[in-house]
């Protein structure tokens, strides 16, 4: 396995990120992976901050705000998969990444279900937030809260940072 | 060459009386306190950039559906997210002063809250009578528009200037 992500490591995108001098190179896509987070998760957030925080009154469906979500995950899976061309063995052998990946793919699954549960409400003309639109706006809080934590020890949890230069 | 003078004889002292805080010996003597305080700042910011950027979305027109008023009852979240971040960013700062007083990064992060915090009260003063009386789906004045987008500009500059802070960081010393 450390023969492949030494491969990978090589590769001109992996040192292109890894070791450009550019500010557009390894910084850029660290900041867009920081603005993604912020239309993705922080959006939902909002959304569920607002959704419990709403006493009488069931919103209409968003689609625009949707569209500025999924652009974030659009952002964050481009530069994410350039962070991760970068440094492969760091990522790929630390179980904090794998969390992290399945903590992203609860808190989508919990945004579309929301998402269902708000045309369903919509449509039946229900006229306050349910209490399973409440649990879910909860859970998706947990959910992305969790996500920036398995983040950010990424950076300090790490056994192995290049496969190339040994371990 | 007298720039750098005149900075080091501003920040010096500061430094010096910085590191021997007892919250700078906290946030540097022990492992995990850095770490989960930037989990912290992250989780706050992303509560800031969601409240304040969703609100800023229905003024700029995309959450139609919405209105603006109840949306706005969001805000104190909003704000809650900075104090977390604010209280995590000065835990930042005493920890290691001197690399951020000498980093050009966090000087234009500054710039960019004051003008976030400025932008915030331009809205008050001139944009929220209006922005109160509207109904889920009207559409706010252009005014009111061009201060919503300066507002997301600004904390897309904030993020930027806080995601270069690692990259201009000075030497240690």
């Amino acid at each position: 396995m450390m023969s492949v992500f030494a491969n990978i490591e090589h590769t001109w995108l992996s040192v292109w990120v890894r070791e450009s001098p550019s500010l557009l190179a390894f910084p850029f896509i660290l900041y867009l992976h920081t603005l993604g987070l912020a239309m993705l998760a922080g959006v939902n957030v909002g959304l569920d901050i607002w959704l419990l925080s709403a006493r009488d009154h069931v919103p209409a469906v968003r689609r625009g705000v949707y569209q500025v979500m999924w652009l974030g995950f659009g952002i964050n899976a481009v530069s994410g998969l350039a962070l991760l061309a970068a440094y492969p063995a760091k990522a790929l052998t630390n179980w904090v990444f794998f969390t992290k990946l399945g903590l992203i793919a609860v808190a989508m699954w919990v945004l579309e279900v929301q998402k269902r549960e708000l045309v369903a409400a919509d449509r039946g003309g229900a006229t306050v937030v349910n209490d399973r639109l409440r649990r879910l706006a909860m859970l998706s809080i947990a959910l992305w809260g969790a996500t920036v934590f398995a983040g950010r020890f990424l950076a300090y949890t790490h056994s192995i940072l290049l496969a190339s230069e040994g371990f | 060459m007298w720039e750098s003078v005149w900075l080091e004889w501003f920040f010096d002292p500061i430094i010096h009386w910085l590191v021997r805080t007892p919250l700078s010996e906290f946030v540097m003597g022990y492992r995990w306190v850095w770490p989960i305080s930037e989990s912290l700042h992250f989780c706050a910011l992303t509560v800031l950039a969601g409240t304040v950027g969703l609100f800023d979305l229905r003024i700029l027109g995309l959450a139609k559906g919405i209105s603006p008023r109840t949306l706005h009852s969001t805000l104190r979240w909003g704000f809650v997210g900075f104090g977390v971040s604010l209280l995590t960013g000065v835990m930042f700062i005493s920890g290691q002063p001197d690399q951020y007083f000498y980093n050009n990064a966090f000087k234009l992060k500054v710039v960019f809250l004051f003008l976030m915090g400025a932008n915030a009260a331009l809205f008050y003063w001139r944009e929220f009578a209006c922005v109160r009386e509207l109904g889920p789906h009207d559409d706010a004045p252009t005014s009111t528009k061009w201060v919503a987008g300066a507002s997301l500009f600004f904390l897309a500059a904030v993020m930027l200037c806080g995601r270069m802070l690692t990259f201009f960081r000075p030497p240690y010393g």
